[in-house]
């Protein structure tokens, strides 16, 4: 209890130190930090909305410090401004649209990844030296060396504008209305085929050769020998002695590996004009939108955290060594 | 030396100093291998390729192999520059934490556990927003400050273990002063993971400036792979079926990318002798560079 204490207060400071780079960034830059932050703006705000903003990130008649605590003051209850493009739709409502497509093509990738990277490194281990473990290998190193962007749109090249067998963008067909029906199902799966496999393609690589170091690792240890020696089957000294002892350290790598990820599907929604964070991250950034761009380091800071807390968690299941820390 | 004679009879590594030997040498001799300037009209806009146009125009009507083999320049200088900036802070501090303990170490450790969960792509897309249109160097500079943390972890959690070694005792009671022993007895014995680490880095730094660019962070008039990305994309070059626009430095990323990766498994063959035949094995790339490594 007390290590989840620890690691709850950790992730609290970590999300200050992500306001606090927010709140002084714009104020360090040379120049009027107003001006920088809200003007894309023009002449289209009115003095009260500009007003409202200016509160919101703690540009206030007061010392610095002061200034400091109105802007930690919103972020903790949530405001995060308002979009300047889409003047006056809050940030908190925009990225949070955005958020579940990115959560949902992450999340089903990031679970897909992982189980066949696991098994791929596993299976690569247990014949190491041998063809499999090579091609396996060979394979894992060109999929985690290549970058995202390189692979998203080389799949759009060849499977979108080439062969035509995948749509070349959005999430679902723009024509039809969102709904729990199989029409709009169906083609939300077939619009997220491509930049899952994407995102399938360029995170097994990784999972894979960290499965297999680890498992590598293990097999010289007594209690592998010593289920062998008591003849058990192969699979089953394969897969519950060793294979589940080596996923302990993949697990905890997951953790570090989910700030990655978020990266990683940040570009494939731009290249395949996905519209989740990182589609809505990148209009942000063409029309310099600073709120949302600001806000969207909170929001990816604290699904980063909650997934690491997730982490945390699955980790004392693991490790019941933990259970009693 | 040793590690380099051992690199050579790897045929990963091989591989891997090929290409990038290869790379490094069109770097050098860009203005060689082609007649045009890669930030000139030459022909007409969305040329295929052609005995004149090797890699076809741009929509600028600029030569795609003038800006290529120019670009390979600005990638390689950001790779390596950030890479060896990540390394030398994720080495200094890495050592100095795992070696003095105590205070120094909780403080640097607790910086950098900070700096892992503090999702980097967002926190570099934030930093590079307000400073405009950021330029390759200044790129690569807030990549290395932001980007070493994984560095300290692994050299840290080595550093520990080899601070209990007899010839760090025994450095301790000749009265060594503590910067000698990192630098002379410590650090000789890291070199393998700061060969990871270094090499791991400029894969990050390359695919990250690549990546920066793409999404508009970058100076559009720098020749670079990612500025060649980020300029194919905004011309729509492959609904107007100018692919070889985009593809080109698609796969010029990969091709740098493999090579990096295939040394940088090398290396880890060679720093972990349990399973040689097997090899890429070891404690310390638990992790390997998933954590950080690509985007």
């Amino acid at each position: 209890m007390t290590f989840l204490l620890r690691r709850l207060a950790f992730y609290l400071a970590a999300f200050l130190v992500a306001a606090t780079i927010n709140f002084f960034l714009p104020r360090m830059l040379p120049g009027d930090p107003i001006a920088i932050m809200f003007s894309s703006a023009g002449a289209d705000l009115s003095l009260e909305n500009l007003n409202a903003l200016k509160l919101t990130f703690g540009f206030i008649d007061a010392p610095l410090h002061e200034q400091y605590l109105a802007y930690l003051q919103s972020v903790f209850t949530g405001d995060l401004g308002r979009s300047i493009k889409y003047f006056p739709l809050p940030v908190t409502e925009l990225l949070g649209r955005a958020l579940i497509w990115t959560l949902g093509l992450m999340g089903i990738a990031t679970v897909i990844s992982f189980t066949l990277g696991s098994f791929l490194g596993v299976f690569a281990a247990w014949r190491r030296g041998r063809l499999v473990d090579s091609v396996i290998s060979l394979g894992a190193i060109f999929s985690s060396s290549v970058p995202a962007v390189v692979v998203s749109l080389i799949m759009l090249f060849v499977f979108g504008y080439t062969l035509r067998w995948f749509p070349n963008g959005y999430a679902a067909n723009p024509l039809l209305d969102p709904a729990w029906n199989w029409q709009y199902i169906s083609s939300v799966l077939y619009h997220g085929t491509l930049p899952m496999l994407t995102l399938v393609f360029v995170l097994t690589g990784g999972f894979a050769v960290t499965m297999r170091n680890n498992m590598i690792n293990l097999l010289g240890e007594d209690y592998i020998v010593m289920a062998r020696a008591k003849g058990l089957s192969d699979n089953n000294v394969m897969l519950w002695y060793a294979a589940r002892n080596a996923l302990l350290p993949t697990v905890s790598s997951l953790a570090i590996a989910i700030g990655t990820i978020l990266g990683g599907s940040l570009v494939t929604e731009v290249v395949f004009n996905y519209p989740g964070l990182g589609n809505t991250l990148y209009q942000a950034i063409i029309a310099r939108d600073y709120p949302v761009i600001q806000g969207q380091l909170l929001i990816m800071t604290a699904a980063m955290l909650i997934s690491n807390f997730v982490v945390d968690l699955s980790y004392v299941l693991l490790d019941p060594r933990l259970k009693k820390a | 030396m040793k590690l380099l004679s051992q690199l050579l009879h790897n045929k990963k590594a091989l591989v891997g100093l090929i290409i990038l030997t290869i790379i490094v040498l069109v770097a050098i001799f860009a203005p060689l291998l082609t007649e045009y300037s890669p930030t000139r009209r030459v022909g007409r806009p969305h040329q295929a390729p052609s005995w004149d146009h090797w890699l076809g125009t741009t929509r600028l009507g600029h030569d795609v192999f003038a800006r290529l083999v120019h670009g390979a320049r600005v990638s390689l200088a950001v790779g390596f520059g950030a890479g060896l900036l990540i390394t030398v802070i994720g080495t200094v501090l890495g050592i100095i934490a795992g070696y003095k303990g105590g205070v120094v170490d909780e403080i640097i450790n607790f910086f950098t556990n900070m700096v892992l969960v503090i999702p980097n792509l967002p926190l570099l897309l934030v930093l590079a927003a307000f400073i405009g249109q950021a330029s390759p160097l200044v790129i690569a500079i807030i990549l290395g400050f932001t980007s070493w943390a994984w560095g300290v972890r692994v050299t840290r959690s080595e550093t520990l273990s080899i601070r209990q070694r007899d010839f760090v005792k025994s450095a301790e009671m000749l009265g060594e002063p503590s910067w000698r022993i990192m630098l002379f007895e410590i650090f000789p014995n890291l070199i393998s993971i700061v060969g990871i680490n270094f090499i791991g880095s400029v894969i990050f730094a390359v695919i990250t400036e690549a990546t920066l660019e793409f999404l508009g962070l970058g100076d559009p008039n720098t020749v670079s792979w990612g500025i060649m990305l980020y300029n194919a994309q905004n011309s729509a070059a492959l609904s107007v079926g100018a692919w070889w626009d985009l593809l080109s430095p698609c796969f010029a990323l990969a091709f740098l990318g493999l090579g990096l990766a295939l040394l940088n498994f090398a290396i880890d063959e060679i720093a972990n002798p349990r399973l040689r035949t097997g090899g890429m094995l070891n404690r310390w790339t638990r992790m390997v560079r998933i954590g950080e490594g690509k985007l």
